[in-house]
């Protein structure tokens, strides 16, 4: 065994896989914190923070993603569209039936780190309102929360 | 007494700080002010860096062994408090390298401290 610390170089970073996850009835924050954490690769051991090691995650059903107690109602994102009076407000039970991959999306980038590589990570996630995706090809593997 | 120039100390100081600060961004490297002001600092840094680096490497051993855990469903806690009870002495660094590189030896690990762990014993 070496006696140095491993670190994963982008040419010796272990294969990337596809992660498929489901979020009917999950709650959003704690979908959010399973998908960061494969995002950045904390789930393997080969995990080195100055290399992308994390893998892609699918998630589906981004609809029916779960918010407890009265936070569809209460919870809002604010928006400024930098006209004066130009602040929208949206609660995140409007914005789940609008536009579900938005607030998913945002959940999860806010726990990833906020820097080039966090926005890289990013790019791997991808939301889908319904049970359909474009990525039969990459055949993804089904993740439990 | 005499007035004494500075003249070729003058350019021996300028090269010596400029030799230092070779590679530095933008002006840093070229103006003798700017590039004075970086030397001390790079300085300040590494020596800081040095004490922090033990600090970072403990971190990110942990980090890796809570990720192989968790692949052998246990957690990090019960890991650590496993391993003390069942007497083995590996340290973080050598677990993390265990994990990567020897991935069965970590199995037998992990099952040893699950086994020894106090959340198996309470349940026993």
């Amino acid at each position: 065994m070496r006696r140095q610390t491993y670190f994963a170089t982008p040419q010796t970073v272990p294969a990337k896989t596809w992660r498929i996850v489901d979020a009917t009835d999950v709650s959003l924050g704690r979908l959010a914190v399973d998908v960061a954490q494969v995002l950045m690769g904390k789930h393997r051991p080969e995990y080195t923070p100055h290399v992308d090691c994390g893998d892609f995650v699918i998630v589906v059903n981004g609809s029916k993603v779960g918010l407890t107690g009265s936070k569809a109602e209460q919870n809002v994102k604010q928006r400024y569209t930098r006209f004066p009076g130009g602040l929208k407000e949206e609660t995140y039970g409007s914005l789940r039936d609008r536009r579900p991959e938005k607030l998913i999306e945002d959940a999860v980038r806010r726990m990833l780190p906020k820097n080039r590589m966090g926005r890289h990570m990013l790019a791997k996630l991808k939301v889908y309102p319904g049970a359909e995706h474009p990525h039969q090809s990459q055949q993804p593997v089904a993740m439990t929360i | 007494m005499p007035r004494i120039r500075k003249g070729a100390a003058r350019t021996q100081a300028r090269k010596r700080i400029l030799r230092a600060a070779r590679g530095y961004y933008g002006s840093n490297h070229k103006s003798k002010y700017r590039a004075e002001d970086a030397v001390i600092r790079a300085g300040r840094y590494a020596f800081r860096d040095r004490r922090r680096l033990k600090r970072d490497m403990r971190r990110l051993w942990i980090t890796r062994i809570t990720a192989a855990c968790r692949m052998r469903d246990c957690r990090y806690s019960q890991f650590i408090n496993g391993l003390k009870m069942a007497g083995i002495k590996l340290n973080r660094k050598m677990l993390s390298q265990l994990a990567i590189e020897d991935p069965k030896a970590f199995d037998q690990v992990c099952a040893s401290a699950v086994k020894h762990s106090r959340a198996t014993a309470a349940k026993a």
